[in-house]
């Protein structure tokens, strides 16, 4: 082949050296010779082409004289002649991709202008081809595209004629905007943005005057069409079958939003305004916001609501060109229905665009695209003189609506909106920033006197009074004209349809379909840059990064409500759903290094949190897997943080959820399935629940992960061993390579010791590795020997466990091999209980908790939670306590008791009982665990979050007043909080006194208390949707914020909420759970007040003698945890009352 | 023209590592590699034969694109083979693969079929990156690796009709949905086309493939 298309030229003989301007010269003559193409000589004309190319190529790299001849001999005008003679594909072919080399390969500027010159490109570039055959239309546009990489300030001249009007390049590459070759309209999409990127205002007006408006406008309804049939694909799906038609059709609603925002970030202003124009009213306004709320039957719906909000989401994360969003954000958050009646008319009227004359509509542009350019490029240019200016458009726009005022209605509201903003917000809307402001002041004084005060009833009060307020400072502030025209839209313009339906699409209570897609807007909105903070801040929206002092009660308030749905049994809350809320909270409430979240949300929020601690208490299970499961979901959150905008890329969200994992969907992004999924969604929402906790409270995580590096004996450390058990071996890893070492056993880890050459009985580390993730096993010729492997962790669980150890240990003698063996295999096995010890005493802390929650971390340290972390850290570093220091390598059997005891209450037959915090370690804490469980079923149905809250406030009386309450919890309690809590545990005796009997006895006890172990759990729904006191008030306030514009009904609410307030402190002297959760939020705030607590604090003491006599039976360790128990205990003969 | 499949490829890779100079040797043979003369193309096609049956690639090259994301994005998802390209004789571009490659990975359908190629293997005294390097490369990223020099034509031919076999492969194993022409993968027409356009199609080879 090679051979025989070198003998077109070089058989004739005539040159040896086809570069040359000889060998051009040559070329030439053969095209003269063969002006017309036929059978014959078409091979001949094909190869000359292509050699005409080689030469021009090395010309431009070697001899410029080449393209002197070339343009001498004017050969450009061979090549329109064989194009026009219609000689068939072959030749067409080889003729474009001949000019593709061409310009692509051409480096002088020179000889490009060469090139250009003459206009012979634009002929080539307007012959009709063949597009029909897909080969001429892939060279074809790719030839285009070539040419659109050569454009610049300079070569622009040669395709665009100002005086014709004509860009042939651009028109004709536009015209291929929507075909149906993938490739093409990449390629397309290139010029174009090519050419916008040229900064030549001639050209640039060119392009907005004559192409921009039949352009965008076919662009945009294109786009809308693929929007229109992939909201078809998730209408006909049926058990997800559409999913990969979907996701194509998702990818490509994303490449035109990347499309769209390439051109916006090339910042040509008015080609913005125009493409800015048509989006928002011609596709996302009457598309995608209308189709938010418009009723199903209605014809004017389009498209579903979770499609519109799933796009809008990709639109916010996507697109930050500030008039666009800002605008559609406007009317999301703020605009009502009118944005889509006539009265639109008066203002887009005179605007000559997209909106001209008629209302925001998703139609079909009234002509095709080609038909447009082409009428457009005849209308010719007198119309241009005439045609607003889109400078000038701006001033008309102001005086026609200065002098308006009135008649602009609601819709007006919009059109200013980004007018103004587009136009750097000379005239930003008036009346609504100050109306903005006002809100915002006097929200933000408002919430901040109710924090101070701390009292509920004023705090309702103040809410009335801000609304009050707000509507005062609108009425002084406004110019009378104003007035008027705020007077004639008070009410259309105080009704945000849209902001109600994507707020009530948050609740979770039957799927999260909606709400998930909700949190997303709510996140790409809040991270937008375009979008102004004020907008979001009048709102009260979160704002991330930014100082505040007020949120939106609504929003938080349904976010937690998200929350305690997902933490219910039956919860149909995804993880994704429930992390974006999370990070939303977060948002709303953390204004810097200060969290501003309200003690009622707070005390919902540990609710919430409170009630995933159960969820997780129920799949919770002695079993060895458990663990691994544990510190795995663990890794994977932390590793795999949450990425939005790779979320709502995913097209299977878009279908409605599912639990099977068969779909392939993440587990994030779908429901569990099976049971083994149900504990990691339990184990996950437990580590997200309890770091957003955490994280509000401004405390740091001290348990999780359960290991952590910086508590882990490394390799060089130093360790005093004295009196620990040490065994010499010979290690002889796998690779041959062999050493003497000592093995010695510590809590958590093996480790690899040669002796410390400066003090006697130290000893260096060489190797350490975890227990729990190490294989022994015999070796078979070698009674001496034991085979071990230490795996890494891994944070993916597909991945192929990878070895850190992997090696032979030779022991002196079978004796020492066999104790060896054991000393490791019960390490291991200790090793895991304990750490399932930890998360059972995680599951227990709710107490410890609540205490933290409030402010009482002095109790919280004295804790029983942080036990055995802080017995296992100071024992296992040398230089600290000697005595603690002789411990360390202890053969482990002997180990204090506490480990071993786990064991037992392990296999205690009770679920409930099972899990003890480490340090109270024998049955006292089964007993205390199963009695809380217990007390919370026996309460009413309405919350646990009550329960939770309770708690500490009685803690908190003893702490907060001192000398009485101190007294009390003291003589309740013999063991203080002051009392070293490492020293418990040391102390304690080890197996002996947890018996199984005694394990038993208490779940027995627990159980005859109270209703069947999962009793928590029975009101699963109950509890949230009328939280008898501590949920009431925030219900209240969202009513309010709802009904923000009827102040007189609002102020009724306000005094019922107060009359209902009293009623329940009245009925809180007599109940003293329900007592604790108003007070806690009144006393919390400020400091504690004496008076209200006296009744409480009575009651408390009281109840605790039960539980000094139950404690008395059994034979525990004390610790703040008994102080809580007692607490519990008291509850229950209460509990019945509540009903 | 006549063909059972039509097979999208990108060439990705740092800018001077001879995108697209492979992709005119591979393309179009009649452009001889001389010493004094670089030259590449950005798009071409050519029809190869694959266990018999007609395979025309289809190769487009997004230099000069990478400024817009969109771009660079739509190409990725349009493609069902790609060619990552490095240069043997310049380190830089060897350790840009890893993103080169991040970028592909999270923008192309999950099946597009990647081949790692060193080029310029014709430059042996400048090499910079050793051939292990690459296989290794390949090996821990799961692709097909090779050395391929587009001044000498050296494994040019392989490369290209290597990772079609991959991904011809793959549609009887049935990975890929043929159907679905945003894989890059396209169905040839039913019916071959009618007489009249056979002797353009032969030519056509040779114009625009120079398949022999």
């Amino acid at each position: 082949m090679f051979g025989r298309s070198r003998s077109w030229v070089g058989g004739q003989g005539k040159t040896k050296n086809i570069h040359s301007l000889d060998h051009l010269k040559y070329v030439y003559n053969v095209l003269a010779k063969n002006t017309t193409v036929t059978d014959h000589n078409r091979n001949l004309l094909v190869e000359t082409i292509r050699s005409i190319t080689e030469i021009l190529i090395w010309g431009d790299q070697n001899d410029s004289s080449v393209f002197d001849f070339f343009l001498e001999k004017n050969m450009f005008a061979f090549f329109l002649n064989i194009l026009r003679q219609k000689s068939g594909r072959y030749v067409c072919v080889q003729l474009l991709q001949t000019l593709n080399i061409l310009f692509e390969n051409i480096s002088h500027e020179t000889s490009l202008y060469y090139l250009l010159s003459n206009n012979h490109v634009n002929s080539i570039i307007v012959h009709k081809f063949d597009f029909s055959d897909e080969e001429i239309m892939a060279y074809y546009i790719s030839f285009l595209k070539t040419l659109s990489l050569k454009l610049n300030n300079h070569t622009v001249h040669f395709f665009y004629n100002e005086h014709t009007n004509d860009f042939a390049l651009y028109t004709e590459a536009i015209k291929f905007f929507n075909h149906p070759e993938s490739m093409v309209r990449i390629a397309v999409r290139t010029i174009t943005l090519n050419v916008y990127k040229v900064d030549n205002q001639h050209m640039l007006h060119y392009i907005r005057d004559k192409t921009a408006v039949p352009y965008f406008s076919n662009l945009v309804w294109f786009i809308g069409s693929h929007v229109i049939e992939l909201d078809k694909c998730v209408q006909t799906d049926e058990e997800h079958k559409n999913r990969g038609k979907l996701s194509d059709l998702v990818a490509e609603h994303l490449d035109h939003l990347h499309y769209l925002n390439d051109i916006l970030i090339i910042n040509c202003e008015f080609l913005n305004d125009v493409l800015t124009d048509h989006l928002l009213n011609r596709l996302f306004l009457p598309l995608y916001v209308y189709s938010l709320v418009s009723p199903e039957i209605s014809e004017e719906r389009k498209i579903n609501p979770q499609v519109s909000l799933y796009l809008l989401s990709q639109v916010f994360l996507i697109i930050h060109y500030q008039p666009l969003v800002n605008a559609l954000a406007n009317v999301i958050l703020n605009g009502d229905l009118s944005v889509f009646t006539p009265q639109a008319d008066i203002v887009s009227a005179h605007k000559n665009m997209a909106s001209a004359g008629s209302v925001r509509r998703f139609t079909k542009p009234p002509e095709s695209l080609e038909r447009s350019l082409e009428l457009s490029r005849h209308r010719g240019r007198k119309r241009t003189q005439k045609r607003p200016n889109y400078k000038n458009l701006g001033e008309e726009d102001d005086d026609e609506r200065a002098g308006g005022g009135g008649g602009i209605g609601g819709g007006g509201g919009l059109d200013e909106g980004w007018d103004d903003d587009g136009r750097g917000g000379e005239r930003e809307g008036g009346r609504e920033r100050e109306k903005g402001k006002g809100t915002e002041g006097g929200g933000g004084g408002s919430s901040k006197g109710s924090r101070a005060s701390g009292e509920t009833a004023e705090e309702i009060e103040m809410v009335v009074m801000e609304k009050c307020k707000v509507s005062e400072l609108t009425e002084q502030n406004i110019t009378d004209e104003e007035k008027t025209a705020a007077a004639t839209r008070t009410h259309t313009q105080r009704s945000r349809p849209f902001l109600d339906m994507v707020y009530s699409a948050l609740d979770c209570a039957n799927d999260d379909y909606h709400a998930l897609f909700v949190l997303c807007l709510l996140y790409a909105v809040s991270h937008s840059k375009g979008i102004n903070r004020d907008l979001l801040e009048r709102l009260q929206l979160p704002v991330p990064e930014q100082e505040r002092t007020s949120y939106s009660l609504v929003l938080v308030e349904r976010l937690i409500r998200v929350m305690s749905q997902a933490a219910q049994p039956d919860g149909k809350v995804r993880l994704a759903t429930l992390e974006l809320s999370c990070l939303l909270l977060k948002q709303s409430v953390l204004s810097g290094n200060q969290c501003i979240i309200k003690d009622v949300h707070l005390a919902c929020l540990e609710g919430a949190r409170e009630e995933s601690l159960h969820l997780l208490r129920r799949f919770y299970k002695g079993e060895e897997i458990f663990l691994d499961m544990f510190e795995d979901e663990y890794r994977s959150m932390t590793s795999k943080p949450l990425n939005v905008e790779y979320l709502m890329m995913d097209a299977s969200i878009l279908l409605p959820p599912t639990g099977t994992p068969l779909t392939g969907i993440d587990f994030v992004k779908r429901l569990p399935c099976g049971d083994v999924e149900k504990t990691r969604r339990a184990i996950r929402l437990f580590f997200m629940l309890r770091s957003l906790s955490l994280s509000l409270q401004g405390e740091p995580e001290t348990q999780l992960p359960l290991t952590r590096p910086e508590d882990l004996i490394k390799t060089d450390d130093v360790l005093d061993l004295n009196n620990s058990d040490l065994i010499a071996c010979m290690v002889v890893s796998k690779d041959g390579c062999q050493a003497q070492r000592f093995l010695a056993v510590d809590v958590y880890q093996m480790s690899l010791v040669e002796p410390e050459t400066k003090r006697l009985g130290w000893g260096v580390v060489k190797f350490a590795g975890l227990l729990q993730d190490m294989q022994v096993s015999g070796v078979e010729d070698d009674s001496r020997a034991l085979n071990i492997v230490i795996h890494k962790p891994s944070s993916n669980p597909h991945a192929k466990p990878l070895p850190i150890l992997q090696a032979n240990f030779i022991f002196a003698d079978h004796i020492r091999c066999i104790i060896a063996k054991q000393r490791l295999a019960k390490g291991r096995i200790q090793a895991r209980r304990m750490k399932m010890q930890r998360i059972a005493g995680e599951q227990s802390l709710k107490a410890q908790f609540a205490t933290d929650v409030l402010g009482f971390g002095q109790a919280a340290h004295a804790s029983p939670s942080g036990l055995p972390f802080r017995f296992y850290e100071q024992s296992r570093r040398p230089p600290n306590d000697p005595t603690a220091n002789r411990s360390v390598f202890a053969s482990v059997d002997k180990v204090p008791g506490f480990a071993v005891a786990h064991c037992v209450s392990q296999h205690s037959p009770s679920p409930l009982s099972s899990p003890s915090p480490p340090s109270s370690g024998s049955g006292s804490t089964g007993r205390c665990d199963s009695v809380t469980a217990s007390t919370i079923s026996a309460q009413s149905p309405t919350d646990d979050g009550t329960f939770l809250e309770h708690t500490p406030p009685s803690l908190s009386s003893g702490e907060g007043e001192g000398g009485g309450g101190e007294v009390t919890l003291v003589s309740s309690t013999p063991s203080t909080p002051v009392l070293a809590p490492s020293l418990t545990p040391a102390s304690q005796p080890t197996i002996s006194l947890l018996t199984d009997n005694n394990a038993d006895a208490l779940s027995v006890e627990s159980l005859t208390l109270l209703p069947p172990a999962d009793s928590p759990h029975l009101h699963p729904c109950a509890s949230h949707i009328h939280m008898a006191h501590s949920l009431q008030r925030p219900d209240a306030s969202i009513a309010e914020e709802e009904e923000e514009e009827k102040e007189d009904e609002q102020e009724k609410t306000g005094e019922q909420i107060d009359e209902e307030l009293q009623k329940e402190e009245s009925s809180t002297m007599d109940e003293t759970e329900t007592d604790a959760t108003v007070k806690e939020d009144n006393t919390t705030a400020e400091s504690l007040t004496p008076t209200e607590e006296t009744p409480e604090e009575a009651e408390g003491g009281d109840g605790q003698l039960p539980a000094a006599e139950l404690q008395e039976t059994v034979t525990a360790t004390n610790s703040v945890a008994k102080t809580e128990d007692a607490e519990t205990l008291t509850e229950t003969p209460d509990s019945p009352e509540l009903d | 023209m006549a063909y059972a499949y039509l097979f999208k490829y990108i060439i990705i890779g740092d800018t001077g590592v001879g995108k697209s100079c492979l992709l005119l040797q591979f393309t179009d043979k009649r452009f001889q590699p001389v010493h004094d003369l670089t030259i590449g193309v950005e798009f071409g096609a050519r029809m190869i034969t694959i266990d018999g049956k007609q395979i025309k690639l289809q190769i487009w090259d997004t230099a000069g694109q990478e400024s817009f994301r969109s771009i660079t994005r739509s190409y990725y998802r349009g493609a069902a083979g790609a060619l990552l390209v490095y240069d043997i004789t310049r380190r830089d571009t060897f350790n840009h693969l890893t993103t080169w490659l991040e970028d592909a990975r999270q923008h192309s359908n999950s099946n597009m079929v990647i081949m790692l190629i060193g080029n310029k293997s014709d430059l042996e005294s400048r090499r910079e990156v050793k051939k292990e390097e690459g296989e290794a490369f390949a090996r821990e990223h799961g692709l097909i690796f090779m050395e391929t020099s587009a001044k000498t034509a050296s494994n040019v031919e392989e490369a290209f009709i290597n990772t079609a076999k991959e991904i011809y492969e793959k549609i009887q194993e049935g990975v890929f949905d043929i159907n679905n022409e945003a894989n890059g993968i396209k169905i040839g027409p039913q019916h071959p086309t009618t007489n009249s356009t056979l002797p353009g199609s032969q030519g056509g080879q040779q114009a625009g493939g120079g398949c022999c």
